[in-house]
């Protein structure tokens, strides 16, 4: 019988449990029992181009920085990236007030506004049906032993890039088989004196006396 | 041990374990993933049958206050046979935005959203929006992982966001809640939140209460569902 490499049935591991997560994902909890979610697989390239716009946004947004640096060393490593998007406009019509409009009708006609990381005003129960099917995906990673974390910096970078066509609203699961879980305690990224710095800067009165005490 | 013990044994055997249950599906509604990582979900327990009662009495008053809501009368009609009903609430998402300026509100950035004039609070109206969609969105996750728990355990669900809105009017869930959605659950051997007839809030276990009907309905249930 031949020996089969570690790294190879990992990534077939990984191909597999990721078509498990969309079917998770697919058949999950819906309100108005409507499913128009559309949910794509990002391949190595896209994520790369990802990382690169995420990374860009620094200045505006450093969270989307921190996953656009963090997405570049995932990719060195086995990892797939699910983005779920769905259209904004409601068909549910119930009517609920949450979006901002007193009826569905009002919000379905209401000015679309354009920026780089959703088209809004969005139906908040279809936004949550988007995420109800995103936790479906994580979910199932989390009980299959993938390390795994939901990203939304990364969905909008990809709806940005139009990686994910048709949709308005959109967020995104990230999975991998590295060796260790590379999603959470990234503190390679930083070092202590930056660290330090930046915490006295943003909480200044973490280190003072008592107020008014400022040297 | 006596039949009459065993059958009552049984009975409160199952009450407790809809106890059990609805305490272990708050814990995986709580751990679920916040975005940003950033907690404000609260999740609260009704278990008590009497309380139960009050909420679905409150899902049929709100039905008379919006056209679009007729279905919360089969919803109350569900909530009645519910053994517990977990209440999940966002605390953020009316009164702190996320300000990451994500659009998906439609105002373009955290700071014109703070100077949107919301829906006033009144008859018909569900929730004061417009809401922070990226925080209201946590709930999906607190909603799902409770789901979740409950397929693995075995046990029935239903959500319903009409009894979300009826827990916000009676003033149950904590004051900054902008948004609720409650997840109702049953330990029967019939799960109340499936096979759902027409004209469920006439024609269900509690007004059909005749021997005969009891006898066939069941089965006329799954059959004409």
């Amino acid at each position: 019988m031949a020996v089969k490499n570690m790294n190879d049935m990992l990534q077939d591991g990984l191909d597999r449990a990721v078509e498990l997560m969309m079917v998770a994902a697919h058949n999950s909890y819906r309100f108005g029992n409507r499913n128009t979610i559309t949910c794509v697989s990002v391949g190595k390239e896209e994520m790369e181009q990802i990382a690169e716009f995420a990374y860009s946004l620094g200045d505006m947004s450093p969270l989307a920085a921190r996953d656009g640096r963090f997405l570049r060393d995932l990719i060195k490593e086995p990892c797939a990236l699910l983005v779920f998007g769905d259209r904004r406009k409601s068909d549910l019509n119930f009517n609920c007030g949450a979006c901002g409009y007193r009826t569905c009708a009002e919000l379905n006609k209401a000015e679309e506004m354009e920026s780089l990381t959703a088209r809004g005003p969005s139906c908040q129960f279809k936004n949550i049906s988007l995420n109800i099917a995103a936790n479906a995906a994580a979910s199932l990673a989390w009980r299959l032993g993938l390390h795994c974390r939901v990203f939304s910096t990364l969905a909008m970078a990809a709806f940005a890039l139009q990686i994910i066509p048709d949709v308005d609203v959109v967020t995104s699961v990230a999975v991998s088989t590295a060796r260790v879980d590379p999603f959470f305690d990234r503190h390679k990224f930083w070092t202590q004196e930056h660290w330090d710095e930046t915490f006295s800067r943003e909480f200044p009165t973490f280190t003072r006396g008592f107020i008014g005490a400022i040297e | 041990m006596s039949i009459e013990r065993s059958l009552k044994q049984y009975e409160l055997d199952r009450r407790e374990a809809v106890k059990l249950a609805a305490k272990l599906l708050l814990a995986s509604g709580t751990t679920s993933p916040r975005v940003g990582g950033v907690g404000e979900c609260t999740i609260h327990i009704i278990d008590d049958e009497c309380e139960i009662d009050e909420l679905a009495h409150k899902v049929e008053a709100l039905a008379e206050e919006n056209k679009a809501w007729k279905m919360f009368k089969r919803d109350a009609a569900m909530l009645r046979d519910a053994d517990a009903v977990l209440v999940i609430t966002s605390l953020r998402c009316l009164t702190d935005p996320a300000d990451i300026n994500c659009n998906m509100c439609g105002r373009l950035t955290c700071e014109y959203y703070r100077k949107v004039e919301r829906i006033p609070a009144g008859p018909g109206v569900a929730f004061t929006g417009p809401l922070c969609v990226f925080r209201a969105n946590n709930m999906a996750y607190a909603i799902d992982a409770v789901i979740q728990q409950a397929r693995a355990m075995g046990i029935d669900y239903g959500v319903f966001w009409s009894a979300g809105v009826a827990a916000m009017r009676m003033k149950i869930v904590p004051r900054d809640a902008g948004f609720c959605v409650a997840v109702a659950i049953s330990v029967t051997e019939k799960s109340p939140f499936r096979d759902v007839p027409v004209k469920y809030d006439e024609m269900n276990e509690r007004t059909m209460n005749d021997r005969i009907i009891k006898r066939l309905w069941p089965q006329f249930r799954s059959i004409y569902s």
